[in-house]
């Protein structure tokens, strides 16, 4: 069994409401079950959720351990953490795995400290789970159970791991909150700070990152790609925000001969209604002309990859 | 002390190391702009050789382990995205204010700029005279600018033992590196390259840093870098460009000259460029004469 079930799809903060009922209002958080190994990636409100399920459904059969991935430390992806019912329960071993930013403050410290008196009644001190965190960069790593993942940097504000999980011949890549990288300097000769080094510099760095990028997603069976954009919104004002556009994360996904991509990070102003017709036109528009599968991702829903249905 | 004592106090020194005084204003300035362009981004900090080590740092920490290593401000600027450089350059000036500002030093920081500078200027415009490809003058640009980087810790965290240094070569009319292994057990080179070390530089950046006054005995993979930033380094002493302590300079030899295939008088050809790009430079930081 490889699943992926999807317990949050919003970007930038939880929006509950009558408006995003069917793709749910809950920031990012991705539960994969690999054979008996259980991966949380983020930590986003979605993840109160999958806590009180694990209570619910898991712990009768033994203590709740998990790896939880986090993709990085801006707040829509760490807000549920001190909503995680296993943290409170003894016997709950997680080990918390992400990127840090340039400052010296450790992982532990960043996500940790939600759980301080000024925004928590309880301190990290006093929960009850025994969690492990490390921090991560590009590498590869054996989960055990025979799952491996793989880590990428992408293209966001602060500094943000893709990951890409392969169990038995079969793999699962989240590749958010990123953007294409692109030359920032100034290509045009009749610019007056135009140099000509940095404009050879800066299209090489470019176009050499975005294949690495390709090169990550190559053959996935399911990616979940960052998608808060169209390409009209991406070029008119939202460049540089660290968001894709869905035409890149579709283009992405069709150029690395992806299977399946979930349209993901959608924007909190987007209603359901305005990410049915997005889903349509994206299928309308790119049917017969690519083999990649695609759809808007919905919080709730869980997507097989391997093995009978879950 | 011993060499390893002062060496310890190199590598304590290092975390807490702040941007330069004469840049540190600029820095607020560009990064505490929203609307900052990139170049004016790059321009900052390709103008503070702290900075620039941190920035180049943090791209290979994150990025790399072994192997490739990234040297390039603007792929670094690419990879990393504005907001993370500008945050990044904006917490290595705050921590100026921590600095004690009472303590004398040796070195004037605003000479030591000028002259890191112009090394790693005279640097680049040799290496575009003598026709090195495009995407590899960047190094040695960053290799020049950072070759005295170890001056800043020695300076700072060992400034009464620095004091004596400098006034031991100019008593004696010893280049400065000679003077700070007797009094110190340790020159610039090598605590140069303990910064290297901590900043996760490796090839032609630390190349430069440790060997541009052994470049004789260089015989790594990065010989054109050292020996160019060896002779841009004796042409910023000679024309008396900033001062870094260094009154009595080792001179290069005709050899280095014809390994790096280029005359002598094309430091002559060169001179213009130079100062001009320093005084583009000081207009940007907006620094008087």
């Amino acid at each position: 069994m490889f699943t992926l079930t999807i317990w949050g799809s919003r970007g930038s903060m939880p929006t509950p409401g009558p408006d995003t009922v069917l793709f749910g209002g809950n920031t990012a958080c991705l539960e994969i079950r690999a054979g008996k190994k259980l991966v949380i990636i983020d930590a986003g409100s979605g993840i109160r959720g999958l806590g009180d399920k694990l209570v619910r459904e898991d712990l009768k059969h033994g203590p709740i351990e998990a790896d939880i991935f986090i993709t990085h430390t801006h707040w829509d992806h760490i807000m549920g953490f001190p909503m995680f019912t296993p943290i409170y329960i003894p016997g709950t071993k997680l080990r918390l795995h992400g990127p840090i930013t340039y400052e010296e403050d450790s992982l532990e410290k960043v996500i940790g400290s939600q759980l301080s008196y000024r925004y928590w009644p309880v301190r990290q001190d006093e929960l009850a789970a025994k969690i492990e965190y490390e921090q991560i960069k590009e590498t590869t790593m054996e989960l055990g159970e025979g799952l491996t993942v793989k880590t990428k940097y992408l293209n966001h504000p602060v500094l943000c791991l893709g990951y890409r999980f392969e169990y038995e011949g079969k793999s699962i890549v989240t590749a958010y909150d990123t953007e294409p990288f692109r030359n920032v300097f100034p290509s045009d000769p009749a610019d007056p700070s135009y140099d000509e080094a940095y404009a050879i510099e800066g299209d090489k760095a470019a176009l050499e990152e975005n294949e690495k990028l390709f090169q990550f997603y190559r053959g996935a069976d399911l990616m979940v790609h960052d998608s808060q954009y169209t390409a009209k919104e991406y070029h008119s004002g939202k460049m540089g925000f660290g968001h894709s556009s869905y035409e890149f994360a579709i283009n992405a996904a069709h150029r690395a001969s992806v299977k399946q991509v979930l349209l993901f990070h959608h924007d909190p102003n987007r209603s359901d209604a305005e990410l049915q017709e997005l889903e349509l036109f994206y299928q309308g528009k790119t049917e017969g002309r690519t083999g990649v599968r695609l759809e808007m991702a919905r919080e709730g829903r869980t997507w097989q990859v391997q093995g009978d249905s879950a | 002390m011993a060499g390893s004592d002062n060496k310890k106090a190199v590598r304590d020194y290092i975390s807490r190391m702040p941007s330069l005084p004469v840049t540190v204003s600029k820095v607020l300035e560009v990064c505490n702009n929203p609307k900052t362009s990139p170049i004016d981004l790059d321009k900052v900090i390709q103008l503070d050789p702290v900075l620039m080590g941190r920035v180049l740092k943090l791209i290979n920490s994150a990025y790399y382990g072994l192997g490739t290593q990234v040297t390039s401000l603007a792929r670094a600027i690419i990879m990393l995205g504005i907001n993370t450089v500008k945050n990044l350059a904006l917490s290595t000036a705050v921590i100026d204010r921590f600095v004690d500002k009472g303590a004398f030093h040796a070195l004037n920081m605003d000479g030591f700029w000028r002259h890191s500078l112009c090394v790693g200027v005279t640097a680049k415009h040799l290496a575009k005279r003598r026709g090195v490809e495009p995407t590899l003058i960047e190094e040695y640009f960053a290799a020049g600018l950072l070759h005295d980087i170890g001056k800043i810790p020695l300076n700072n965290a060992l400034a009464s033992e620095y004091v004596r240094t400098m006034a031991l070569a100019d008593h004696e009319r010893i280049p400065l590196f000679l003077a700070e292994k007797r009094v110190l057990d340790l020159d610039h080179s090598e605590a140069g390259f303990v910064v290297a070390e901590s900043w996760k530089f490796s090839g032609a950046i630390a190349d430069a840093i440790a060997f541009h006054h052994t470049h004789e005995s260089y015989h790594g993979d990065h010989g054109d870098v050292v020996r160019t930033v060896a002779i841009a380094n004796y042409f910023a002493n000679r024309e008396g460009i900033g001062f870094s302590g260094n009154r009595y300079p080792d001179k290069p030899g005709p050899e280095v000259y014809g390994l790096l295939d280029m005359e002598k008088s094309m430091l002559e050809e060169i001179e213009d460029q130079v100062q001009a790009d320093i005084e583009k430079a000081k207009v940007f930081l907006k620094l008087g004469a």
